[in-house]
């Protein structure tokens, strides 16, 4: 019984290789492949040639782009960790009140794709006309003459900005959870010896929490260095390119160097599997901080007293202002104008965007496309993910390893480069041209966080447990159906939302492989704003983040989950 | 050995397919053309302009042909060149109606065998530089324009800006105005005339890098440039197309433009059947109502853009504006070297913009 029960396993494991291998490396093979051809005006010749590697890896028109790629990655997961591990250690290791809200408001960034968060911040921070510096001028101008802009997004610093305002929420989520375990008795020690509620976060709190914290960095910093929409936008204006947005160039752009392209594409994924390969090193080692074991646990939260209170209130309100507040608010402005402008007065207004938005079919198509594959990739990566860790866990080998090391790199492809490769993948199946095809570069785009974050989940949770139920005669498959599953519930929950929300701001594997049936509004925002419509396209958008807030909050009402403590706890 | 024998049967069957494609005839005759496009039922057209004024544009053929529906994509610039190329070699024929912004990637299609030969029957009204053979059609023009804020330009200003190109290099100007190093055919156009070895004295590299010297500020994408010269940010465009003018000034956008002479005219925007059309019969009758006097008209009230056509008035309300001046004298563009030094002199001001603009 027990060994046919293990042959299910395997079998069910298998499965699961199978479809990883078809979903990821087989369309990563063609991407790979395409840098070995030598080019033509517009595509590939059917010549081999290593022509476009040797460029890319030995002149510095792309190592240039890959060191700015490097150095903004670099700068953006410093500051994005400054900010959400500070807010995570306040949030879950302090009395501050409000706790739940505050929650919510910082991770509400995750909800606006990085195209509209574009969009909200160039009406907002351009040195003359942004809304911020219009207002700044009007207040500062009763005191002072012609008063200088207090924010310039076209710049370098811009760029830094609104990334960082970006990725800070994930530096919060994947942080939290593993702040959450800590023992704090560490803590109340420091506090009996004389430190205060800040010494003691600085001291003993970060310390402890460093191996989550690096992972977490590790995570943002490829994230950070595989976008291209706003470092590529803003960085031609600021006076730089790096290596996302020259592969935009090359792909998109006639003369196309669609080998360049692939080659470039080829080194933004040595850095990934570095960086998951170190990310995977440090996860080992907070290992060390299982958790879930079947003892209990306690934990008192710092006080910080009226001032301190006051000065956290203040920190993460400057955050929220900046990431939700004036974003959202510049986005929803927009989609009520009828043309940009600094000032805002009756002749700029209009409800036109919405009184049109939904009679054109395609946006009513593409609402239902977005739900679909929303859920459906939220649902897909959730199970793949968490067959995938499981294994790796409960059955490390050099198989398993290899199938979670396999399944998590295409995070850092650009998904225009991997794009292609998907398409020529499926081209000639029936898949083409129908939503599936969506899916599945959705479910191969965002696998890597159903692994990752399954990944730590199922760490967390001993083997003791599930060897006591096996002892007691289940199987494999009901130890893990009946001790971890339930265990780590809030952690699965909270992949499935994740991977619903990035795959409904996903665009660039989309765009290229949509047609007329299975349009999406991540694409249909693009086209707005690629044929300089903004407005429309900011009203499309905010379709699409209260379509994104009504599923989490349909979903939080059914499975009483919310993101942002399922993650929290699942940690990274 | 089965592999083998598939493959043969498989070239075979293509062998005979695009046989019998290229022997096949359709009715040049309306009523004819229709009946049969009926019987298909749609078309699919990837297209590359503005996706709402291309569905109402599709709306409209749709009104005139009653049981053929349009089914527009909007695929821009060489992605639809690649999307095609890819569909063709792996025989998944989904696209009917082809329409390129590029003039390099229509010609590559046409030479490669890839679009069919169908001559539209007003083929002789259009004039020789917005044809290919009879193959592909420019169904309207895009002429480039400087597009300023009417709130930011006093009109001394626009006097001098609409003298010449050379206007811009009034010390005045310096840091008021937007530019794009991106590579596209508008961005390409004036670029063109400018390198032009006829007018090596008058401008040249010389004048791009006085033009540099002016400090203009640089984008990526030549529309994030145009929105932040609307809002107000700058004061111009040194340079964009009317076609995008006319789409913002008729939502309200404060701008007007001026186009000195001579001006860059050309087709940047190809439409042609594809050879493999699986609707080949709506795809022939959308193409003729496309190049017809009721599709250019269409094309004018709902794009913006002016026909290609001959002998159709311009009907767009914009021209009706005090301050509109037609096109004084065209520069066309030529193709040839179009061609070859399109990518040499977008790097060339990309790199004078760099050395010159910062």
């Amino acid at each position: 019984m027990t060994g046919q029960r293990s042959w299910a396993a395997r079998a069910g494991w298998l499965f699961v290789a199978s479809v990883v291998v078809l979903i990821v490396l087989v369309p990563l093979a063609y991407t790979i492949d395409a840098a070995f051809y030598k080019e033509t005006k517009i595509g590939l010749s059917s010549e081999r040639s290593l022509t476009a590697v040797i460029n890319v890896y030995t002149t510095w028109v792309y190592l240039e782009t890959l060191w700015e790629a490097v150095r903004l990655a670099v700068i953006v997961t410093a500051f994005s960790l400054v900010f959400g591990v500070l807010m995570a250690m306040l949030i879950c290791r302090t009395d501050l009140p409000f706790k739940r809200t505050l929650e919510t408001l910082i991770i509400l960034p995750l909800f606006l794709s990085p195209f509209t968060g574009l969009i909200a911040w160039i009406a907002l921070g351009s040195e003359k006309t942004g809304f911020v510096n219009v207002a700044w001028r009007t207040i500062a101008g009763l005191v002072f003459d012609n008063p200088p802009a207090i924010a310039n997004v076209w710049t370098y610093g811009g760029v830094v900005w609104v990334m960082t305002l970006f990725f800070a929420p994930f530096a919060y989520l994947f942080t939290a959870g593993s702040l959450r375990k800590v023992d704090s008795s560490l803590e109340e020690a420091a506090r009996v010896s004389g430190a205060s509620a800040w010494t003691t976060l600085a001291r003993i709190t970060l310390p402890v929490s460093l191996p989550a914290v690096f992972a977490a960095g590790l995570l943002i910093f490829i994230l950070a260095a595989e976008l291209y929409t706003i470092p590529g936008i803003i960085g031609t204006t600021a006076g730089f390119t790096t290596m996302p947005w020259k592969i935009y160039l090359d792909s998109t752009q006639f003369p196309v160097h669609r080998a360049h392209a692939a080659a470039s594409g080829t080194i933004l994924l040595l850095v990934t599997i570095v960086g998951v390969w170190m990310q995977r090193r440090v996860t080992r080692v907070s290992e060390r901080y299982v958790t879930v074991s079947g003892k209990g646990f306690r934990g008192n939260p710092l006080k910080l007293g009226r001032a301190g209170t006051t000065i956290a209130l203040g920190i993460i309100g400057f955050y929220i202002l900046c990431a939700d507040i004036l974003p959202f608010g510049a986005l929803i402005l927009s989609s009520f104008m009828k043309f940009s402008a600094a000032t805002i007065t009756s002749e700029v207004l209009t409800l036109d965007q919405y009184r049109d938005i939904f009679r054109i079919e395609n946006v009513r198509t593409a609402l239902v496309n977005t739900v679909v594959l929303g859920l459906m990739s939220g649902t897909v990566c959730l199970l793949l993910g968490l067959a995938i860790s499981y294994a790796e866990v409960r059955a490390p080998g050099p198989a398993t390893r290899s199938l979670a090391f396999l399944g998590v790199l295409p995070v850092a492809v650009p998904g225009l480069v991997f794009g292609i490769g998907l398409l020529w993948t499926y081209i000639q199946t029936p898949l083409y041209g129908s939503i599936w095809i969506l899916l599945l570069a959705y479910v191969a785009k965002f696998l890597p966080y159903g692994i990752l974050v399954t990944h730590s989940g199922i760490l967390q949770i001993h083997s003791d447990l599930e060897a006591s139920a096996r002892i007691s005669g289940a199987g494999p498959l009901t130890a893990m159906a009946r001790i971890t599953i339930p265990l780590i519930k809030p952690t699965l929950i909270a992949v499935f939302f994740f991977v619903m929300l990035m795959s409904i701001k996903e665009l660039s594997a989309s765009i290229l492989l949509y047609s007329d049936r299975s349009q999406v509004l991540s694409v249909l925002t693009w086209h707005y704003m690629d044929a300089g419509n903004y407005q429309f396209a900011a009203a499309v958008g905010v379709v699409q983040t209260m379509l994104m807030l009504l599923l989490v909050i349909g979903t939080r009402a059914i499975f009483d989950v919310g993101l942002e403590r399922a993650l929290g706890k699942g940690g990274a | 050995m089965i592999a083998k024998l598939a493959a043969r049967i498989g070239a075979l069957a293509l062998a005979l397919s695009s046989i019998g494609a290229s022997a096949q005839t359709f009715p040049n005759d309306e009523a004819k053309l229709y009946e049969a496009a009926k019987k298909e039922g749609k078309l699919v057209w990837y297209e590359s302009a503005p996706l709402e004024a291309m569905k109402a544009v599709a709306a409209e053929f749709e009104k005139k042909y009653p049981g053929v529906k349009v089914e527009v994509l909007r695929v821009v610039g060489v992605a639809q060149y690649q999307r095609f190329l890819q569909e063709v070699q792996a025989k998944r024929h989904a696209v009917d109606v082809l329409h390129i912004s590029d003039y390099p990637s229509m010609m590559d299609l046409i030479e490669q065998g890839h679009i069919a030969d169908w001559k539209v029957p007003l083929h002789d009204r259009i004039p020789e530089m917005f044809r290919m053979k009879q193959h592909a059609y420019a169904n309207y023009t895009t002429d480039n324009a400087i597009i300023y804020n009417v709130n930011k330009v006093t009109p001394e200003e626009v006097k001098i800006l609409a003298s010449s190109w050379k206007g811009v290099l009034d010390p005045r100007f310096k840091g008021r105005f937007a530019v794009t190093t991106m590579k596209c055919g508008a961005c390409y156009a004036n670029l063109h005339m400018f390198l032009d070895p006829k007018f090596a004295k008058e401008y040249g590299p010389d004048f791009l890098r006085k033009v540099a010297e002016q400090k203009p500020v640089v984008y990526g994408e030549v529309l994030v440039g145009l929105d932040r010269v609307i809002a107000g940010e700058h004061d111009f465009t040194f340079w964009t197309w009317e076609g995008i003018g006319v789409t913002h000034f008729q939502r309200g956008a404060p701008i007007r433009w001026v186009r000195p002479s001579p001006t860059p005219e050309f087709g940047n925007s190809w439409q042609a059947v594809s050879k493999y059309a699986p609707r080949p019969n709506a795809a022939r009758l959308f193409q003729n109502w496309s190049m017809s006097v009721e599709g250019a008209e269409v094309l004018q009230t709902k794009y913006g853009s002016r026909t290609t056509l001959a002998g159709i008035d311009d009907k767009r309300s914009v021209v009706k504006e005090s301050w509109y001046q037609p096109i004084k004298e065209v520069y066309p563009v030529d193709v040839k070297r179009w061609e070859r030094d399109f990518s040499k002199d977008l790097d060339l001001w990309a790199k004078t913009l760099r050395e010159h603009g910062r």
